[in-house]
């Protein structure tokens, strides 16, 4: 079977670039989406199996995306986790209200985001080699 | 330009001193002043809400109103409208403290000076005026403030991001073997990302501490799970530093009344700043123990070896920004938020914190909160409660089918939960009690409505459907169990304290809750 796909759309290409090699070096396929606009179309093209999703993003932003998704039966389908620099209080519940299976703030712990990934995804949870912030317990 | 007349309010009961004050307004020009005199607080209100009326020149003594309060009440129906005392000469005292109540001036009767009454009543419109102005800008510069901080941590936080995706890379060996000098390199970057990263998060939570909107939630949580996750966290950067971090949790501990997650954000603030302040070889300790003047407060002490506080700045540092003065103790310093969001933290959840220290002795910590406990919540929902009608309670059972994600995710989750129950409830009288932890996956969450057995139906038939109607729960895989119970035999007697009633409900309530939670072990074992 070949690697899941996973569409990263943020709008800075230093965070889409270090996602990509963090995903990259777990066996997943990553495919990239800078606006509100290309992710969309990006998501047709590619059909991914899972989105990553910020909601600060040129030409509308995440919550535009997802309902625009939702529209679309074979899109809406797709899980979606949101990864977003905004505060969490207001924009957490209107997220996962909105459908998303997730929210992370920025910056976001890799450990986490993986853990969450293989969830969402169904994948069995693997031994993390490098969980930085579970170090020994007393 | 002919200046607009003056809508001048007199409320005076006293024919003598009104008699009076018509005289000194007769003369004034005609067109300055236009007078309307009332006898009664209450014909003033009603005067006052409909709005019109420039200054109230206001008696303290009323046939229906005295002292302050009359002041207050006019404030309260027209807050906008400046408002001038008229006392006795025996009472400058009461006057001085109108004043403090919002009256902008007082006026002696029988001592008004020829003329000095308009100019009285104009300065005290104009003062009123500017008053207004400078509270608006100071609100706008505060909001201003609040905007451009939430603004500021908001967009730090997206740079950052990136740094430590790619530190962590780099630590990682994702882009090659490290050597260990250039991995120490790399730890120390990560450590100080992570320090960047709850600076921005104490910026972002003070703009809330001073806002007021800081969440919490209150509901029954366990001191010890608190001090096991900041124990483990912190362990790390103990060792670190060669301190030994230590905790010691009285056994048989009852539950608190607070957010969980404020209580582990308290304590980390706390013992982030004991290991911080203490020097190496030293010792950093948590204790939580029953209060032993008072069964109903659990008290938590976070103390250290550390170089301690003087006598004089104990209260102090509980101040916003404020800094230890010596950099050479305090190391790396941080923004000094810390302990003022932990005294709104802990403020807010019914406890207290302070600090007890002198210097080169260590210095102690130590927060208290409610314990637990079923009357104490009730109290304030029942002072509500009509003495008679029959309670039902309704009792919803939230599990999981699976544990789902992180922890936090639950916590949001639960709070989604709450919002749809409040939504279900039938009436203001109704009350939501806050979850109780109960073991495993499952929360039990509690509805008390004044409503009898049908009443208790149409809830919970409510309640199912919002949850059947919220693709959202569905989707996370929540199940939702509701059953409701009469408890019209505990109906309020005659002659019953509210105490005894309070008491017997609890236990009634416990008694619901054992047997629900006894129901769902069957249904799985």
């Amino acid at each position: 079977m070949g690697n899941k796909k996973i569409l990263i759309v943020d709008d800075d290409p230093d965070i889409r670039r270090g996602m990509h090699v963090r995903l990259k070096a777990n066996d997943y396929d990553t495919f990239f989406a800078a606006d509100a606009f290309s992710s969309v179309v990006e998501a047709r093209k590619h059909r991914p199996d899972l989105i990553i999703l910020d909601l600060g993003l040129p030409a509308g932003d995440g919550f535009i995306v997802m309902e625009r998704l939702a529209k679309v039966p074979f899109l809406a389908v797709i899980p979606i986790i949101v990864v977003s620099a905004r505060d969490g209080l207001g924009n957490q519940k209107r997220a996962i209200d909105a459908g998303a299976k997730a929210f992370l703030q920025k910056p976001v712990d890799d450990a986490e985001l993986l853990t969450i990934i293989r969830k969402v995804l169904g994948e069995p949870a693997q031994q993390e080699k490098a969980t930085l912030h579970h170090q020994g317990t007393i | 330009m002919k200046e607009k007349a003056l809508h001048v309010l007199l409320v005076e009961d006293n024919a003598g001193d009104v008699r009076l004050l018509r005289e000194m307004f007769s003369k004034e020009r005609s067109d300055s002043f236009e007078l309307t005199h009332l006898l009664r607080m209450s014909e003033a209100e009603t005067h006052l809400a409909k709005g019109g009326v420039d200054i109230v020149l206001l008696d303290l003594g009323l046939p229906d109103g005295h002292g302050l309060d009359t002041v207050r009440r006019a404030h309260a129906v027209a807050p906008d409208v400046p408002v001038i005392v008229l006392t006795g000469l025996d009472d400058e005292a009461l006057a001085a403290e109108a004043m403090n109540a919002g009256a902008q001036d007082y006026l002696i009767k029988g001592q008004i000076e020829n003329r000095a009454l308009p100019r009285a009543l104009r300065y005290a419109i104009e003062r009123h005026r500017m008053q207004t102005e400078t509270d608006l800008f100071r609100t706008n510069q505060i909001q201003f403030k609040d905007e451009f901080l939430s603004h500021v941590s908001h967009e730090l936080r997206s740079p950052l991001s990136a740094i430590r995706q790619f530190v962590g890379i780099l630590l990682d060996g994702l882009a090659g073997e490290m050597n260990p000098e250039q991995r120490e390199y790399l730890e120390i970057v990560l450590r100080n990302v992570k320090q960047l990263q709850s600076m921005i998060n104490d910026l972002f939570d003070v703009t809330g501490v001073q806002a007021g909107k800081l969440r919490i939630d209150l509901q029954c949580a366990s001191v010890s799970d608190a001090i096991v996750y900041t124990v483990n966290s912190l362990e790390g950067a103990a060792a670190t530093k060669g301190i030994t971090l230590s905790s010691d949790i009285e056994s048989g501990l009852p539950s608190i009344c607070a957010d969980p997650t404020r209580v582990r954000q308290i304590l980390v603030i706390l013992v982030d700043n004991a290991i911080k302040f203490t020097p190496a070889n030293g010792t950093v300790k948590v204790q939580a123990r029953v209060c032993k003047d008072d069964p109903n407060v659990l008290l938590l002490e976070v103390s250290d070896s550390g170089c301690g506080i003087s006598p004089e700045m104990t209260e102090r540092i509980f101040e916003r920004l404020f800094q230890a003065s010596d950099p050479a103790l305090a190391g790396r310093k941080g923004l000094g938020l810390g302990l003022y969001i932990c005294k709104d933290l802990v403020g807010r959840q019914g406890g207290k914190i302070w600090a007890s220290s002198s210097p080169g002795q260590g210095s102690i910590f130590s927060v208290n909160f409610p314990v637990f406990s079923l009357p104490n919540l009730l109290t304030p929902a029942l002072r509500k409660w009509p003495t008679k009608g029959p309670i039902t309670i309704v009792v919803t059972e939230v599990g999981s089918r699976a544990g789902w994600l992180s922890a936090e995710f639950r916590a949001e989750q639960c709070r989604t939960i709450r919002h749809l129950l409040q939504e279900c409830l039938h009436s203001d009288l109704d009350v939501l009690l806050p979850k109780m932890g109960v073991a495993g996956a499952a929360e039990l969450i509690f509805i008390v409505a004044v409503t009898d057995e049908i009443g208790g139906e149409a809830i919970s038939k409510r309640i199912r459907e919002q949850f059947d109607d919220s693709e959202h729960f569905q989707q996370t895989e929540l199940t939702l169990l509701t059953s409701y119970q009469s408890l019209a035999a505990i109906t309020p007697k005659v002659n019953e304290s509210r105490e005894g009633f309070l008491e017997k409900m609890a236990t009634n309530i416990q008694e619901l809750m054992k047997n629900e939670t006894a129901l769902r072990m069957v249904e799985n074992g």
